[in-house]
C-alpha cells in the first residue's frame, strides 16, 4: 500500500527544548545520582583506610618511648631477675605437680589414709620448702630493686605530665605560669647507682642459689614408682638447665647499658610478635598482638572445622539432590540464621550452650575426649561452636550458587553415561565448583574472624596464649580475640594514648586480614569463572 | 496413523533384558519397541498415544516442529525426562529388548548405560580429553590402564578424533574447537558400548563443516550401533538416516523409510512439512 502523498523524510534535529537545571538534564541528574552514589562507596573506604592509618600510626612512636622509658629507667634490668624468678617458680610448681601425683598414688593404689600419706611425704614436703625456699633473698633483692625503678619510671613521668602542662599554658599564651613550673631534668645514671652497686650482691645470691639448689638435689627424696622417679629425673635435669642459665644472666646484667637506644624496629615487633597483651599495668604496658591473634585464629579455625562440612554439605544437599519443596523449606532457614543478631546468638551461648557442653564434658563416659573435663564455661569451643552458626549461612549461600552455575549440561552428560546422582555429585559438580566452594569458605572465614559481640560474650576474655601442648584439648581454653579487645577496652581508653592507638592497630591488622581474605576469594572466583567458561 | 512396519514385536519379545534380540527377518529386527506412550509435563501432555519401533543398527530420525515432542520421546528412551519435576510416563510402554524400563524394578542407571546420549550442547566436562573419555567407564568399575587406553584410542578413532588430539591426551576437553567437542562428547558415549545412541539435534550449533563431520561420523557408527537422531534440519534427516518419523503436535503423524518420507509421504501434513510449506 503506497501512501497517497511521499511525506518528506524527517529531519534529526532537536525538535524539543529539555528542561535543564543548573545546565544539566533530566538524564544528566540520572547519571550523576547513580554515579555519585557508587563514588561514595569508593570514598567511604578510602576514607575508612586512611583513618585506620592516621590513628594507628603514631602507635610505633609511642610504644617506641615506651620501651624507651622501659629502658632508661631500669625496668628492663630488674626484669632479667625477675625472669630467673620466675623461673624458679616454674620449677616449684613443677614439684607441687609431682607432689599432688605421689599423692594420688599413695592414697589409691596404696590405699594409704590421708594422714598416713602426709607422713610418707614429709621427706618430700621438707625437700620442697627448701627448694621453694632457696629463692627468697634473690627475690627480695629484686623486689627492692623493682621498688626503685618503679620509682624512677614514675618520676620520669611526673616531669612529662608538667612538661605537657608547660606546653598547655604557654600555648595558651599563660607565660609566667608557664615558667613558674619547675621542671628538674632526671639524670637517669645517678638514679640507676642502687641497680648498678646492687650487681655485687646479686652476683653473690646467684652463686648462694646456683650452690643451694645443686646440694639439695643430691639430697632429693628417691620415689617409689618408676612413673613418679622418671618424673623426678626431669625435674633434676630441668634444675640443672635452669643453674646452668645462671652466667648468662649475669652476663647480661654485667653489659646491660641503659643509655643504649632500643632500635626502632622493636617498636614494631614488639607489637606484631609480643607474647603479652598488658594494659594499665603499675609496672610496664606491653601491647604484643600475639595472644590476641592466636585466640582470634584458633576461634575461627574451630567455627570453620564445624561450619564448612554443614555448610558445603547443605548447599551440595538443596542444590543438588533435594526436592524442590525440600529446597523451599531449608534455604529460609539456613539463610534465617544470619538474620538472628548476634549478641542474642552470644547470650544464648553464655546461658545454654556454654552450660550444657561444660556439663556434658563432666560426663563420665565422655571423659577421654581431649579437654574433658572442663570447668571454664566460656572457651574456644562454646565460642567456636556459636560462630560456626554464623558462618554457615554465608557458606551456604555462596557455594550453593556455585554449585548452581555448574552447566546442567555436565550434570546430563554425567547421568547419561550411566552415573548416578551421588556419583555426578561428588565426581563431576563439585569438581566443578571446587574453586567457587573454597571463596565461599573464604568468605566465611572472613565473616568469623570480624564477628565480635559472640566472642566477646562467650570466648572466655582471658588475653593469654593457650597452652598448645595440651593438642586438641586446647579448645577447652578460654582466649580474647582482635575484635573482642577492641569492643572491650575502646570505651575506657584516653584518647591518643599509645593504649588507643594500639587499639588502632589491631583493627588495622583486622582491616587487613579482611582484605587479603576477600581479594583471595575474588581471585579464586574469577579463575572459577573462566575453567568452566 | 501408518506404521510402515507391521508389529512383529509381540511375538517373539524377550522378558528379560540382555537376553538376545527376538530372531526377526534378517534387515528388520527390532531394538525397542514404544507402545501407546502418553507423557506429561506437569498438565501439559507432551506426547499422545505414541507407537513406534526402533530397528537395530539403523539410524532413526524424529523430524517435527518445534514443541511437536521428539525431544521428549528421545529423552523417554534413557529416561532424561525423570530429572524434570513433573514430568511423567502417564500411559504406555517403552520396551527395550522386550524389558519396559519404565518398569518399578528396573535400574534406571542400567538403562542409561545401554542407551547412551548426545546433546544438542557439546558438553565435555571440565576435565583431561583422556579422563571425559574414561570416565563412564570408571563409574562402572574398570581401572585397569591399559585397557583403558586401549578403550580410550578405539573410542577416539570410532569418533573421528583420534588423529586430531592423540597429541593432547591429557589436556583440557574444553579447549578443543565446538565440532571437536562434540565429536569427543561422542566417543564419550561410545566408549561405554551402549546399543543405542540418542542424539539431541548434535550439530545445530555447529558449522556446517563440522556438521558434515558429524552426518560422517553417523554413517560410520550406525554399522555398529542403533542411532536415534532428532533434528530440524531436514536435509540432514534425510543424508542420515534409515527410517524417519514425523511427530505433530505430540503425536506421531507418519513412520517409514526416509526415502518414502520425502519422495511419497502417505500424509499430507508430512507432505506440507517437509516440502516446507509450515513448520
Amino acid at each position: 500500500m503506497i501512501p497517497p502523498t511521499v511525506a518528506a523524510p524527517p529531519r534529526f534535529t532537536v525538535s524539543r527544548r529539555r528542561l535543564r537545571l543548573l545546565g544539566l538534564t533530566a538524564d544528566d541528574g540520572i547519571r550523576w545520582f547513580f554515579g555519585g552514589n557508587a563514588l561514595i562507596a569508593v570514598i567511604v573506604l578510602t576514607l575508612i583506610t586512611l583513618f585506620l592509618f592516621r590513628e594507628g600510626a603514631g602507635f610505633f612512636g609511642q610504644n617506641r618511648s615506651n620501651l624507651e622509658i622501659y629502658r632508661r629507667a631500669g625496668l628492663e634490668y630488674v626484669d632479667f631477675i625477675r625472669a630467673q624468678t620466675d623461673d624458679h617458680t616454674a620449677l616449684t610448681r613443677y614439684l607441687s605437680d609431682l607432689r599432688v601425683r605421689w599423692m594420688t598414688w599413695l592414697l589409691e593404689q596404696e590405699r594409704h589414709s590421708l594422714e598416713e600419706a602426709n607422713a610418707r611425704l614429709e621427706d618430700f614436703d621438707r625437700f620442697a620448702d627448701r627448694f621453694a625456699g632457696a629463692v627468697d633473698p634473690l627475690r627480695e633483692l629484686m623486689s627492692g630493686l623493682a621498688d626503685h625503678a618503679s620509682g624512677i619510671k614514675a618520676k620520669y613521668q611526673l616531669t612529662q605530665d608538667r612538661r605537657v602542662e608547660q606546653a598547655q599554658l604557654a600555648a595558651a599564651g599563660r607565660t609566667a605560669e608557664a615558667a613558674g613550673i619547675e621542671i628538674s631534668a632526671i639524670d637517669f645514671e645517678r638514679e640507676l647507682e642502687p641497680l648498678r652497686e646492687s650487681l655485687p650482691t646479686y652476683r653473690q645470691l646467684s652463686r648462694d642459689l646456683a650452690g643451694e639448689l645443686t646440694a639439695l638435689l643430691a639430697e632429693a627424696p628417691a620415689p617409689p614408682t618408676p612413673a613418679l622417679r622418671q618424673r623426678m629425673d626431669r625435674f633434676a635435669e630441668l634444675t640443672r638447665e635452669y643453674v646452668a642459665g645462671f652466667p648468662a644472666v649475669e652476663h647480661r646484667l654485667e653489659t646491660w647499658d641503659s643509655a643504649q637506644p632500643v632500635p626502632a624496629h622493636r617498636a614494631f615487633t614488639s607489637f606484631l610478635f609480643g607474647r603479652q597483651w598488658l594494659t594499665a599495668s603499675s609496672w610496664q604496658d606491653w601491647y604484643g598482638i600475639v595472644p590476641l591473634f592466636v585466640g582470634s585464629l584458633l576461634v575461627a579455625a574451630l567455627a570453620l572445622l564445624l561450619a564448612v562440612p554443614l555448610g558445603v554439605g547443605a548447599a551440595i544437599y538443596v542444590s543438588q539432590l533435594a526436592s524442590s519443596r525440600e529446597q523451599r523449606l531449608i534455604k529460609p532457614c539456613i539463610e534465617f540464621i544470619s538474620a538472628i543478631p548476634s549478641v542474642v546468638l552470644g547470650f544464648f551461648g553464655i546461658v545454654i550452650l556454654g552450660e550444657t557442653l561444660r556439663q556434658l564434658s563432666q560426663v563420665s563416659w565422655l571423659s577421654w575426649l581431649p579437654g574433658f573435663p572442663y570447668s571454664e564455661r566460656l572457651n574456644i569451643l562454646t565460642a567456636g561452636s556459636l560462630l560456626a552458626l554464623v558462618a554457615v549461612p554465608t557458606i551456604f549461600t555462596l557455594a550453593e550458587d556455585a554449585l548452581n552455575n555448574v552447566p546442567r549440561g555436565f550434570k546430563e552428560a554425567s547421568l547419561a553415561l550411566g552415573a548416578s546422582q551421588l556419583q555426578t555429585v561428588l565426581k563431576i559438580i563439585v569438581p566443578a565448583s571446587l574453586s567457587g566452594i573454597v571463596s565461599a569458605v573464604l568468605l566465611g572465614f572472613g565473616r568469623v574472624i570480624g564477628e565480635t559481640m559472640i566472642v566477646l560474650l562467650c570466648a572466655g576474655n582471658r588475653i593469654e596464649i593457650p597452652d598448645f601442648t595440651r593438642g586438641v584439648a586446647v579448645v577447652t581454653e578460654p582466649v580474647h580475640t582482635m575484635t573482642g579487645i577492641i569492643a572491650q577496652e575502646m570505651g575506657e581508653v584516653v584518647r591518643d594514648s599509645i593504649h588507643y592507638r594500639a587499639l588502632f592497630m589491631v583493627g588495622l591488622v583486622l582491616f587487613l586480614l579482611a582484605l587479603v581474605i576477600n581479594y583471595a576469594a575474588q581471585k579464586i572466583m574469577r579463575r572459577y569463572r573462566l575453567s568452566t567458561g | 496413523m501408518v506404521i510402515a512396519d507391521p508389529p512383529l514385536m509381540d511375538s517373539s519379545a524377550p522378558e528379560l533384558a540382555g537376553t538376545p534380540p527376538p530372531p526377526a527377518p534378517a534387515e528388520r529386527s527390532v531394538v525397542a519397541q514404544i507402545e501407546h506412550l502418553d507423557f506429561f509435563y506437569g498438565t501439559t501432555q507432551a506426547l499422545k498415544d505414541v507407537t513406534l519401533d526402533l530397528e537395530s543398527r539403523k539410524v532413526t530420525a524424529f523430524i517435527g516442529p518445534s514443541g511437536c515432542g521428539k525431544s521428549t520421546l528421545l529423552r523417554c528412551l534413557n529416561r532424561m525426562n525423570d530429572l524434570i519435576e513433573g514430568a511423567r510416563v502417564a500411559g504406555g510402554t517403552v520396551r527395550i529388548h522386550g524389558t519396559n524400563i519404565y518398569d518399578r524394578t528396573v535400574d534406571v542407571i542400567e538403562v542409561r548405560k545401554r542407551v547412551g546420549m548426545v546433546f544438542q550442547k557439546s558438553n565435555p566436562f571440565p576435565k583431561s580429553i583422556y579422563e571425559n573419555i574414561t570416565y563412564g567407564l570408571r563409574l562402572h568399575g574398570r581401572r585397569d590402564k591399559s585397557r583403558l587406553d586401549a578403550i580410550v584410542e578405539q573410542a577416539l578413532r570410532g569418533a573421528a578424533l583420534w588423529d586430531e588430539v592423540k597429541d593432547r591426551l591429557h589436556q583440557s576437553g574444553l579447549g578443543l574447537s565446538g565440532g571437536q567437542q562434540q565429536r569427543l562428547c561422542i566417543a564419550r558415549a561410545i566408549a561405554v558400548e551402549p546399543e543405542i545412541i540418542l542424539m539431541d539435534e548434535p550439530c545445530s550449533a555447529l558449522d556446517p563443516v563440522a556438521t558434515a563431520k558429524i552426518e560422517e561420523l553417523i554413517q560410520e557408527l550406525r554399522a555398529r550401533f542403533t542411532i536415534v537422531i532428532v533434528t530440524h534440519n531436514m536435509q540432514q534427516a534425510a543424508r542420515v538416516s534409515d527410517r524417519t518419523a514425523f511427530f505433530y503436535l505430540g503425536s506421531l503423524v507418519e513412520y517409514a523409510d526416509t526415502r518414502d518420507i520425502f519422495t511419497n509421504p502417505a500424509k499430507p501434513q508430512t507432505e506440507a512439512y517437509v516440502s516446507g510449506r509450515f513448520g
